[in-house]
């Protein structure tokens, strides 16, 4: 019975192994400006953070200005960098 | 054939690791060619996909090796040299279940059963990207061949017992024959096993200098999970010695022990600084460094259980398996190593630390600390080693070293548990500071005066100061806690017209991670607190006759009777205590000393009364020979329920943190939606 059970698994591993496989997935490479798009929805992310939390009256006025305006620089750049990119 | 079992689980276990190096090689065969763009006869993509298939049936067959030791458990099949030496028959069949991981060659193939689980699981989801678990895949399928080899050529556990087989087995271990250790492994080395994922994808994203972070979102459950599973199965493992080893105490900074705390501490340490990665691209080479550390020391984590090399109550096994893991050790580091040189410049951080006072610092401070308590706690640990290998003498590290470093670090990370969320991403002016910290600052202020009128008094004990220091600290960091709540949910009661409990939910919908967060550390916060009690236990210890009395900390506990039984399994000597509390009769406690015939070894069963307030704990240590009474020690043990709540609370944290967050628009949309059908239903 144990030999029976080793051929069976040996034989069901071996046929899900080479099974051709109709479409085997594949991917292209990931760009620079997928990273880009990736970093550009962290810092809108970080954004809304920053947004919800001065709400949440964390932070004063003076403080969530120069917060924000930084953050919206990061993103102005890395927009811009996606914006060369798409046009190259 | 006279074995069929034993012979299916071996010849699977071979074929296993045939499939394991299958996936290994082709695998990195194929990562090979995707990479250099070298086409061979088949292409790359195919065989990847067959690298995966394989790694896929590999679960298929350890998972058949793992069937055929349990069925060889179930059926008492005593030609098995591995459940001779487990199981007998008359044990419980839970036990005989948890024989598969009481000794070594078991919880080999468990640690491999639940790697190629993991395994499965990373396989199947491969669309999530392809090219990266292909890199994970084929790195977990590296690690799989280790174990598979332990398996198959150092610690068989299908070996079949030379000479006569005898007719019964020689039983598992009494102080594993508990409930706990039924759960207390599977628990704690799903934690151990499932830092290699994370392990995987940072290297495989490393070797092929994967842009952007989304290795770490694609791996954040998965470490979440994997971290939680280390947690309950540490704190499982310390009310097993609570409730089994019979000292008192819970965590006496033994080897064991510290080997699963040890990569906690670097794991839970690697959760706080990947959101630095992904928030500010920062901490790139630390991070990374932080999960190969991490997986490096749930290795050596199983090395010290399961090699002998360092002496324990948990370690169950001595063996010579230790130099395979040493080389597997230094393999992993090497490899680490040398691809963390290759592609350094990979890591450059994007943006520096600005300012000293902000979040990122304390998540900075937070890192540091957690390092130098796992440097602590390694130290301490590999001490009486390596003084052995030196000095040839073996010197011993007590609870008073750890205690002395773990105390202080532990209330500086409570410290950062309140401070850290106060604080604003790059820099923190004074006038935030102001605004964020008046209320916890009063709350530790007032509840530091408010004990010292209850009667601590820190100037007179240590270990009152650093009690002091953990309520009211713990105090502090509630409130942060709280006001981080309060704040956000009056925020969205203003933009949806809630209650502030319906407010306070969606709140927690709108970002579960940060929320959930915020509960794991409040079962932090109630951990300590239950840890801080500690400062003012009560023990005595007395021979008692019939009707005579101990008493201790307002309780009174009456011998009412104590006399022996036995089962199958066991022989019982127990006491009958009746319990008062301010002459009240509570109720009836009766500790046991068990003799397991079997095994020939002798086991302690606590009896506990654990209330929100404190434990009474009773230990029966054995009989006076010279007046044939039992002897009885009692511990009052203040705030341990604390501790257990506090993991319960973890959990619950946790589970919030996996959850998907419901974005504010969807939120906002159900609101409406809420809304709309309220207004239909009223029509």
């Amino acid at each position: 019975m144990g030999l029976v059970a080793a051929a069976v698994l040996t034989l069901a591993s071996l046929t899900y192994i080479f099974w051709p496989a109709e479409n085997p997935f594949s991917q292209r490479a990931k760009s620079r400006l997928d990273y880009l798009r990736e970093r550009k929805d962290a810092v809108y992310e970080n954004l809304r953070d920053l947004n919800f939390e001065y709400k949440a009256g964390k932070y004063p006025e003076e403080d969530y200005v120069t917060q924000r305006s930084l953050l919206e620089n990061e993103a102005a750049e890395i927009m811009g960098e996606m914006e060369r990119l798409e046009r190259a | 054939m006279p074995h069929p079992m034993p012979t299916f689980g071996s010849f699977s276990l071979l074929l296993a690791l045939v499939l394991a190096v299958y996936s290994l090689a082709m695998g990195g065969a194929s990562l090979w060619q995707m990479a250099t763009g070298r086409a061979g006869r088949i292409a790359p993509e195919r065989l990847s996909e067959t690298a995966r298939r394989a790694g896929i049936m590999t679960f298929a067959a350890v998972s058949c090796a793992a069937f055929a030791l349990v069925w060889a458990a179930f059926t008492n099949d005593y030609s098995v040299a591995y459940i001779l030496h487990h199981t007998n028959r008359d044990l419980h069949p839970a036990y005989k279940f948890s024989a598969l991981w009481s000794g070594q060659e078991g919880s080999l193939l468990l640690w491999s059963w639940l790697l190629a689980a993991y395994g499965f699981v990373l396989r199947l989801r491969h669309k999530v990207d392809v090219r990266l678990t292909a890199h994970a895949s084929t790195i977990l399928s590296g690690v799989q061949v280790f174990f598979l080899l332990l398996l198959v050529f150092a610690a068989p556990p299908f070996s079949i017992q030379p000479g006569e087989i005898p007719p019964d087995g020689f039983g598992l271990n009494p102080l594993l024959q508990y409930p706990e250790m039924v759960i207390h492994p599977p628990m704690l080395y799903l934690g151990y096993v499932g830092f290699t994922v994370p392990f995987a994808f940072a290297l495989g994203a490393l070797i092929m200098r994967y842009p952007g972070e989304k290795w770490i979102h694609i791996t954040r459950r998965w470490t979440m999970v994997t971290w939680l599973f280390l947690t309950v199965g540490i704190f499982l493992g310390a009310h097993w010695a609570y409730s089994v080893l019979g000292w008192g105490g819970y965590w006496g900074w033994d080897p064991v022990e510290n080997a699963s705390l040890m990569p906690w501490l670097t794991g839970t340490a690697f959760l706080h600084s990947v959101m630095m990665q992904e928030k500010r691209g920062m901490m790139k080479s630390w991070n990374v460094w932080l999960i190969f550390s991490t997986f490096m020391l749930t290795v050596l984590g199983t090395l010290l259980t399961r090699s002998g090399l360092v002496s324990s109550v948990h370690a169950f096994a001595q063996s010579s398996i230790g130099n395979w893991f040493y080389g597997f050790l230094v393999l992993v580091f090497c490899v680490c190593l040398f691809v963390f040189v290759r592609q350094r410049d990979h890591l450059k951080t994007e943006n520096k630390l600005e300012s000293i006072v902000s979040r990122e610092s304390s998540f900075l401070f937070n890192n540091l600390i957690l390092l130098v308590a796992c440097f602590t706690v390694l130290w301490g640990t590999l001490f009486p080693v390596l003084s052995e290998y030196v000095q040839g003498s073996k010197a011993t590290v007590g609870a008073p070293f750890y205690n002395r470093v773990a105390l202080p670090i532990g209330l500086f990370l409570l410290f950062l548990t309140g401070v850290g969320p106060l604080l604003a991403w790059r820099s923190t002016t004074l006038r935030t500071i102001r605004r964020n910290f008046v209320l916890p600052s009063i709350a530790t202020v007032a509840t530091a005066i408010g004990l010292m009128f209850a009667h601590i008094r820190p100037w007179e004990d240590q270990s009152e100061l650093y009690s002091l220091m953990a309520f009211s600290l713990g105090a502090g960091v509630i409130t942060a806690i709280l006001s981080e709540f309060l704040r956000g949910a009056n925020v969205v009661r203003t933009q949806t017209g809630k209650n502030l409990f319906a407010a306070s939910l969606q709140l927690i919908q709108r970002n579960t991670r940060r929320y959930g967060g915020y509960i794991v550390h409040f079962g932090v916060v109630v951990i300590i607190v239950g840890i801080a009690g500690g400062a003012f236990n009560q023990s005595t210890e007395q021979e008692v006759g019939f009707g005579d009395k101990i008493n201790i900390g307002g309780y009174e506990l009456r011998c009412q009777s104590y006399t022996q039984d036995s089962n199958a399994n066991y022989d019982t000597e127990y006491a009958l205590l009746d319990v008062y509390r301010h002459g009240n009769y509570v109720t009836q406690l009766a500790p046991e000393h068990r003799f397991y015939s079997a095994s020939q070894t002798n086991s302690t069963i606590v009896a506990n009364r654990s209330t929100l307030q404190h434990d009474l704990y009773v230990i029966y240590e054995g009989k006076n020979p010279e007046t044939g009474k039992p002897i009885i020690k009692a511990f009052l043990n203040p705030l341990i329920a604390w501790i257990w709540i506090g993991v319960l609370i973890i959990i619950l944290g946790t589970f919030v943190a996996l959850a998907p967050a419901i974005k504010p628009a969807l939120a906002a949309s159900r609101v409406m939606h809420t809304e709309a059908v309220a207004v239909g239903s009223g029509d």
